[in-house]
């Protein structure tokens, strides 16, 4: 894939799948991630919908009637780095993006919002989902 | 992969250790010759001597060094004090605790002349022991080392309604390298999920809270103690360039590296780089290196091939 395609309707499809084969996502109790976040992409809001630690339904512009409990906001090309290959330093982790927006205050990173009580419980799960837009990003892994 | 029946030449043993009189059983792994140059290796907060096996059982290193890690008190095998009421207050580590204890294992050791290093934590604490001890010691390197770390003193880190060994560790995933190898970034973070509750917190208010050199650069004797401020390219917490401000500041003796394609956890994320990294280190303090140190040390610079970026999982069979 290339930049270009990153959060297309196609690009989400092949997400959603990559999310709900993965073999890490059921150990350790990541089944149980049921907290729905949204992902944020320059001027782009999607809802990921968890049920029992796979993606239920992605759904962009979320609207009032819609839940979630944490998101992850930042520009469409801090996004491009994160799910390179062979991302660049500091924005080739969520928690590593977001030290250095919200602690070091520099500009270019993504950055968490939200319920940091929910994040911070489902940290492995959500971070592996983040992880997985790499993964899904690159057709499987290199 | 070691064949079967191998038996790795590290050997472990505790020794009684007086910390500010209070009597602590203290473990350590070691390997080496007996006289060879001590290098005293300092864990990551809420770790444990276990970072550093794969230093343990370098041959060129411990050909010439005997290289000694322990586990603070409170961490891996090293149990809380016998003498006190430990489970009636948080654990929190401080500077001065933290200084006394590595001079007090030193003492205990009776290690002649120690070279010290440290990652995180233990880089951090490479300014108060070149500041509080510069006789002591015969060179310092601090991994990953700032004048300042703000932060990550994270009540989250040790809360009853999350999973804190699972918590404790991911929190740290991003601090490796992707191009680190799987394998090791994942036994670094099993290695993570050994702490005892709240004290991977409390080891970070000393690293996040009472750690705080960015007006007291100058009192760091580096010109009586060479200081190596090593740091890894994805290092988010102190970076190579907080690194570089930091030996500045230091001025004479203080000397900054950056370690390209690593991260904050070097010798478990990625051994096999670090230690060639390491070599090169070492080999200035004994004067066996003719060249100043580069800025940038990268995997051409020591010989070292990186494998292909790891995925973050493996592609599925066509």
């Amino acid at each position: 894939m290339n930049d270009t395609d990153l959060a297309t309707h196609e690009w989400w499809e092949r997400y959603k799948e990559t999310v709900n084969s993965d073999p890490e996502m059921g150990v350790r109790g990541h089944d149980k991630f049921n907290d729905n976040f949204y992902v944020e992409i320059g001027d782009e809001r999607f809802l990921v919908e968890m049920q029992g630690g796979k993606v239920r339904d992605i759904m962009p512009n979320p609207t009032l009637n819609d839940r979630w409990s944490f998101g992850v906001e930042g520009s469409r090309e801090a996004w491009e780095e994160f799910v390179q290959e062979n991302p660049p330093a500091f924005n080739h982790e969520i928690v590593a993006s977001h030290y250095r927006s919200a602690v070091r205050n520099e500009d270019g990173h993504l950055q968490m919002r939200g319920d940091n009580k929910k994040i911070f419980q489902n940290l492995r799960a959500f971070q592996r989902t983040l992880d997985l837009m790499r993964v899904a990003h690159n057709n499987g892994g290199s | 992969m070691a064949e079967h029946g191998t038996v790795e030449p590290i050997t472990g043993k505790y020794v009684h250790t007086e910390i500010g009189g209070t009597d602590h059983r203290i473990y350590f792994e070691e390997n080496g010759p007996e006289d060879g140059i001590p290098l005293l290796c300092q864990h990551t907060a809420g770790n444990n001597c276990q970072e550093w096996r794969h230093l343990l059982t370098d041959e060129e290193i411990t050909e010439d060094f005997r290289v000694i890690a322990h586990d603070l008190p409170y961490h891996g095998k090293s149990v809380p004090p016998t003498s006190q009421s430990w489970w009636e207050e948080d654990y929190t580590m401080t500077a001065k605790q933290f200084t006394e204890t590595l001079v007090a294992l030193a003492d205990a050791l009776d290690l002649d002349d120690p070279i010290y290093m440290g990652s995180s934590m233990g880089g951090n604490i490479a300014l108060e022991l070149a500041d509080w001890y510069p006789d002591r010691f015969r060179a310092l390197i601090g991994l990953e080392c700032g004048a300042h770390s703000p932060g990550f003193y994270i009540d989250w880190l040790d809360h009853p309604q999350v999973n804190t060994t699972e918590v404790n560790a991911y929190s740290c995933w991003g601090l490796m390298a992707p191009q680190s190898p799987e394998q090791t970034r994942r036994e670094t973070m099993y290695l993570y999920e050994q702490g005892a509750n709240g004290v991977f917190k409390g080891d970070l208010y000393y690293y996040s809270v009472d750690h705080d050199y960015r007006d007291k650069l100058d009192q760091v004797n580096a010109d009586e103690c060479p200081l190596y401020i090593v740091n890894g390219e994805y290092d988010y917490l102190t970076t190579p360039d907080d690194g570089r401000e930091t030996a500045k500041g230091v001025g004479d003796g203080a000397t900054a590296v950056e370690m390209a394609q690593i991260g904050h956890f070097p010798m478990s994320e990625h051994p096999e780089l670090f230690n060639a990294y390491l070599k090169e280190i070492l080999a200035d303090i004994t004067g066996d290196r003719d060249e100043t140190l580069p800025d940038v040390l990268t995997p051409d610079d020591v010989g070292i091939e990186l494998q292909p970026p790891a995925p973050a999982r493996e592609k599925p069979a066509e």
